[in-house]
């Protein structure tokens, strides 16, 4: 289950209000290789795991990035709140502010809402460990791109952050599916 | 790596090195780093970009 | 949020994190007995930061509100809205 503490797992800061990154930061909470995805795809596969290992790592993981999901909805909510509709629409975000106000919502960079289509489960570890280790090299590679993409130095100490959690993940999933292939390999003759 | 010298290598198989422990960063330099192991982490800088 | 309770707030973010670190490692390497009593040492020294935080500053868990006068649990700033 679930308990939640009420801190952030980083101090996520902004500079100043900037509504285009804000629009393009959006892709990391509700698009295809954003946290959302990486929570659920992690947390749905954990019921078909078959190691100990396997079923932890999917399990943590997966809570972790919960908890970084929280931290781009704070980063977005820093980098919106107190704008006004005539702002919002000067950032091309006219569309979301009619449906949302600044409102945070599931959706990618240009406003097509998050899918379970986004994510998978074919139920082999080896290839659901694929995936795994995929979407944290697309989750990292996404980091990169909005890091080039911001001048402000406090967002990006924050995206970075994030950034290296992917490379570290990337690094567990990869002992995992070491482990697994092992277990398969001594439970089958070929 | 004694795990990787333990398992016998297979073709159409992917395999990451095992990590070992040896030293961590102290807990505020890590939380600004990104991890506690500083032999996982890697920077990056715009320039390193297009190959 | 006053400094003084940034600044703890921060140290506990800092230990947490490293026992998250250390987690994630410990689920693929079960039996690193360094990495165990690293962890276990990082965990109490979080534990008491968060006893002396709770104590001067409100709950960080729900089951933290005990011996209080009221309900702080739903007391702002909340996570997203604290200016570090």
């Amino acid at each position: 289950m679930w308990i939640y503490e009420k801190k952030l797992q980083y101090p996520a800061k902004v500079g100043k209000a900037d509504l285009k990154m804000a629009k393009y930061l959006i892709t990391q909470y509700g698009g295809p290789d954003g946290e959302l995805s990486a929570a659920l795809r992690y947390l749905n596969q954990r019921y078909s795991m078959p190691t100990n290992v396997t079923k932890a790592i999917c399990n943590d993981i997966g809570t972790e990035e919960m908890a970084h999901l929280e931290i781009i909805a704070t980063l977005v909510y820093k980098l919106t709140k107190d704008a006004t509709a005539e702002e919002m629409k000067k950032a091309d975000l006219g569309g979301h502010y009619a449906d949302h106000d600044n409102a945070l919502f599931y959706v990618d960079a240009t406003g097509n809402p998050w899918t379970a289509t986004y994510i998978q489960a074919k139920g082999d570890p080896v290839a659901d460990l694929h995936e795994d280790m995929a979407a944290e090299e697309k989750a990292r590679a996404t980091y990169q791109w909005l890091i080039d993409l911001t001048d402000d130095p406090d967002l990006k100490d924050t995206l970075n952050f994030l950034r290296v959690r992917e490379i570290v993940h990337f690094q567990r999933f990869g002992e995992a599916l070491n482990l697994v292939q092992e277990h398969q390999n001594s439970k089958h003759h070929f | 790596m004694n795990e990787m010298n333990r398992m016998m290598l297979r073709l159409a198989q992917a395999y990451v090195p095992f990590q070992v422990y040896v030293n961590r960063w102290d807990p505020m330099k890590s939380l600004m780093m990104g991890t506690i192991f500083p032999e996982l982490y890697r920077p990056y800088y715009e320039s390193m970009r297009r190959g | 949020m006053q400094r003084d309770q940034l600044e703890m707030l921060k140290q506990i973010q800092a230990l947490q994190f490293t026992a998250v670190d250390f987690n994630l490692y410990l689920d693929t390497h079960p039996s690193d007995q360094r990495a165990l009593a690293d962890y276990a040492n990082t965990v109490r020294e979080m534990e008491q930061l968060k006893t002396v935080y709770t104590r001067n500053y409100g709950p960080l868990l729900p089951t933290d509100n005990l011996c209080e006068p009221c309900w702080r649990w739903i007391e702002e700033p909340w996570p997203w809205e604290i200016e570090y």
